[in-house]
């Protein structure tokens, strides 16, 4: 601000009182919500500004006060941005051009997207996503809320059944996944064998648990026995915080188990519900490091048979240096999450509002 | 006293496992961080002063396990003074695309990569990160001929980006005590197909708990698509893969019969061909020749052990009816300068001595075999001791005609993942022979096209 002296000041205050003292009132006979709450902001700077005339000061209190709060913010917003923040736009920006990673940079526009519909490994890998999240969503929801209501209630070591049903989830997911391989063996493993021994069924009939169609069945099943504990904390947190007011209520007005069950706690669950599936679905759509355990051999190489998007991704940006069309994936596997999500924010948003 | 002594220990806590961390990190980033100072200032004076002092920073895999690496690297800075080869080991799986990874962009300081694979080589060639070689080629008169066409293979547009040190070619191994318990004859160095299947049938047995396999088949496509290009008529880089279909058929039926473990047993197990055949239950194994040196110096040292693959053989890779006998596959692996080394030069020293005569010789002396092959350099290997003394065995490294697993071309490393990706679908018995080629020429044919 530049330095003004004693009288140019003087005159500047008066100037704003005027204009401060019109403003209050015509606040005051002012109708409209929102012209008023602009009126009252402006009152607010204008009172600012006088203060700052008055007390000589460059920055007002209040940008003082801000600046010392962005300060506290801005280490952590700084890495977010390098880091985070600004490769997400040059992922965006990255779909519509044509890089290798060493070569110059050149614009194809949509000539990534329109490749997409041509490619088979493209449509084996969204199929293969969609159908593994179709299967594991739902799956691991009702896997883990039911055994958080059975863990709930006053069962005999049920300290020691949390703790079995949340070990998948904290143990490591190559050990795992080696000793799963085992177990589900085609020749030499036990549930084979018993299907073979037991059940009689044919040799060339075993199933092959990680090749062709049953693959992502595998991987499902993988999936809701490894996570199940984890959403099913979540539930035990979300079926204490029903207070027992309810259940009583329900049980003076004559309410069976199932009725409890459907008209307290699902009901009382919703946001809890809404948070694991949300949780969920992200999550799926991601899944990577489960096929590649599963179903890539030695050399982590996936057919199409077993394919995922995030290693098809992959796959085009590592392997073969195209890193346009590889974004033009990712673009589209961002959309696919955004859609879902958008989708059960409405509504939850409408329940709430019901 | 006690939450101010809690506070005091948690931290120092704190601070211990962050140096670690530090620690850690720097020292599994490289293997030659120890001398992390110290070479930071030869780097710099080797960049700016002459001959000198300088450090060549070479890419290289499996250090520990492989010989040679540590052989090349003293036996070249015993020949020049002033020079100090540092070998940064990036691992063998993925090795080519961690390779690629770092040489994207600028700011690496690599002076010196190996190239594993063809395909590599191509994404390298059209990343700009490898130099070419032809004017120091010219300038120091290399005669290319002494690699046998290899490098005739390798040329882009014209041009040479890497020159082989190492030739690989495929054989098949055979265990010769299997064959001498069940009174058979041993394998020859001139087999049909037809003659080589009867053998690995005739050398089956499926008793459930000894069991004996003819023949293993490695999850790697190379080890069942290749067979078919070995009449000199077809490569992988047709477009038209009809001429898979007899060995798919082979295999298959092979695996179906209980000749050789299955595919997908192999894929959910993860076995090594190594394992496999040092296990002592495979009668024959087709792989490459860098498995002799693998089996002798695991047979010495005891980590294979002898009473179960000791007595093993190697003759020629089988050939199709009106095929000269001792066609095989080769793989080449070279060496590179790139484009991002401050000391072409030097650097391109080091790539000639370790291509050259010299090199080779030290590459034979632990049995493996340089791409110049001489008579004086297979005498050696035959002569080492742990390689198999029957004659047959000896006349097996002898190659009449030399097919690389992938030849180059521009987008080989595309369809590399095409075919890799239908072979694993048809041996696991997704889609059928038919469809699975079907699928590979369709797909194929996108690529050429493009």
């Amino acid at each position: 601000m530049p330095k003004m002296d004693a009288a140019q000041k003087e005159a500047r205050i008066d100037s704003l009182q005027g204009e401060l003292t019109q403003l209050i009132e015509a606040v005051r006979t002012e109708a409209d919500e929102k012209k008023k709450r602009r009126m009252i902001t402006k009152i607010g700077s204008l009172h600012r500004q006088i203060d700052k005339i008055r007390a000589n000061r460059i920055l007002s209190r209040e940008t003082k006060r801000d600046l010392v709060a962005y300060s506290f913010i801005a280490p952590n917003f700084i890495g977010f941005c390098v880091f985070t923040l600004i490769p997400i736009v040059f992922a965006f920006c990255l779909a519509f051009l044509q890089w290798d990673g060493s070569n110059p940079i050149e614009w194809v526009g949509i000539k990534n997207f329109t490749r997409l519909t041509d490619d088979i490994f493209f449509q084996a890998a969204l199929k293969n996503t969609i159908i593994y999240c179709v299967g594991t969503v739902p799956l691991t929801m009702i896997a883990s809320l039911a055994l958080a209501i059975v863990l709930n209630q006053k069962v005999k070591g049920r300290g020691i059944f949390r703790t079995l049903a949340f070990f998948p989830y904290v143990a490591s997911l190559v050990a795992i996944t080696s000793v799963w391989k085992m177990l589900f063996h085609p020749s030499k493993g036990p549930i084979n064998n018993v299907l073979y021994n037991v059940f009689g069924v044919a040799q060339e009939n075993l199933p092959q648990w990680f090749t062709g169609g049953l693959v992502l069945l595998s991987m499902i099943l993988f999936s809701v026995w490894k996570y199940m504990g984890y959403y099913m904390v979540i539930y035990l947190a979300g079926l204490q915080g029903i207070s027992s007011e309810l259940y009583e209520a329900a049980s003076l007005d004559g309410a069976g188990t199932w009725a409890k069950f459907r008209y307290v706690t699902w009901p009382q669950l919703s946001s809890t519900t809404f948070f694991v599936v949300v949780m969920l679905t992200i999550n799926c759509f991601k899944v990577y490091d489960i096929a590649v355990m599963l179903a890539g051999g030695g050399s982590g190489e996936l057919t199409t048979s077993s394919t995922v998007l995030v290693y098809y991704i992959y796959q085009k940006a590592f392997i073969d240096w195209d890193l346009g069309y590889s974004s033009a994936v990712a673009m589209v596997l961002f959309l696919m999450v955004l859609v879902v999500t958008i989708i059960q924010f409405r509504g939850q948003a409408k329940k709430e509002r019901a | 006293m006690k939450k101010k002594l809690l506070s005091v220990v948690l931290a120092a806590a704190m601070m211990s496992t962050l140096l670690t961390g530090c620690g850690n990190d720097t020292s599994n980033g490289s293997s030659a961080d120890a001398p992390a100072g110290g070479q930071q200032s030869s780097e710099t004076t080797g960049g700016q002063t002459s001959a000198e002092e300088v450090t060549l920073k070479w890419a290289i895999w499996d250090q520990e396990t492989t010989q040679y690496w540590g052989d090349i690297k003293n036996a070249y800075e015993a020949s020049h003074p002033g020079v100090t080869v540092e070998m940064v080991d990036l691992g063998s799986t993925d090795y080519m695309t961690v390779l690629a990874t770092e040489l994207s962009g600028s700011g690496t300081d690599f002076d010196v990569v190996t190239i594993k694979d063809v395909p590599g080589y191509a994404t390298l060639v059209q990343k700009n990160a490898i130099l070419a070689l032809d004017d120091y080629i010219a300038a120091d008169g290399v005669d290319l001929s002494q690699y046998a066409g290899a490098t005739d293979q390798v040329t882009v547009d014209g041009k040479l980006y890497e020159l082989p040190f190492r030739n690989d070619f495929w054989v098949i191994f055979y265990n010769k005590d299997l064959f001498d318990a069940k009174g058979v004859a041993y394998p020859t160095n001139d087999m049909t197909f037809a003659e080589y299947d009867a053998l690995a049938r005739q050398m089956t047995d499926t008793t459930f708990g000894s069991q004996v396999y003819g023949a293993h088949y490695h999850t790697w496509r190379s080890a069942v698509q290749l067979f078919g290009v070995l009449d000199g008529e077809h490569t992988i880089l047709d477009g038209e893969y009809s001429f898979f279909k007899p060995y798919y058929e082979m295999v298959l039926n092979q695996e179906a019969d209980g000749v050789a473990r299955k595919y997908s047993d192999l894929k959910t197990e993860g076995l090594h061909y190594s394992a496999a055949f040092s296990g002592g239950d495979v009668a024959m194994l087709n792989m490459g020749s860098w498995f002799i040196a693998t089996m002798i110096s695991n047979l010495n040292s005891g980590e294979y052990d002898s009473s179960l693959c000791g007595n093993w053989g190697i003759v020629k890779y089988p050939h199709a009816e009106g095929v000269e006998a001792g066609s095989t596959l080769g793989t080449i692996t070279g060496l590179a300068v790139t484009t991002a080394t401050d000391t072409p030069d030097a650097a391109w020293d080091f790539v000639k001595w370790v291509s050259g005569s010299e090199g080779a010789a030290v590459m034979a002396s632990s049995g493996n075999f340089p791409a110049i092959m001489t008579d004086e350099v297979k005498d050696m290997i035959a002569g080492l001791d742990g390689f198999p003394t029957d004659a047959e065995s000896k006349e097996a490294l002898t190659v009449s005609n030399l097919y690389l697993e992938v030849p180059y071309a521009p987008n080989v490393s595309e369809i590399n993942s095409v075919l890799d990706s239908y072979h694993g679908s048809i041996m696991t018995g997704e889609i059928s022979i038919d469809e699975g080629i079907e699928k590979m020429n369709s797909e194929v044919q996108k690529i050429l096209n493009q």
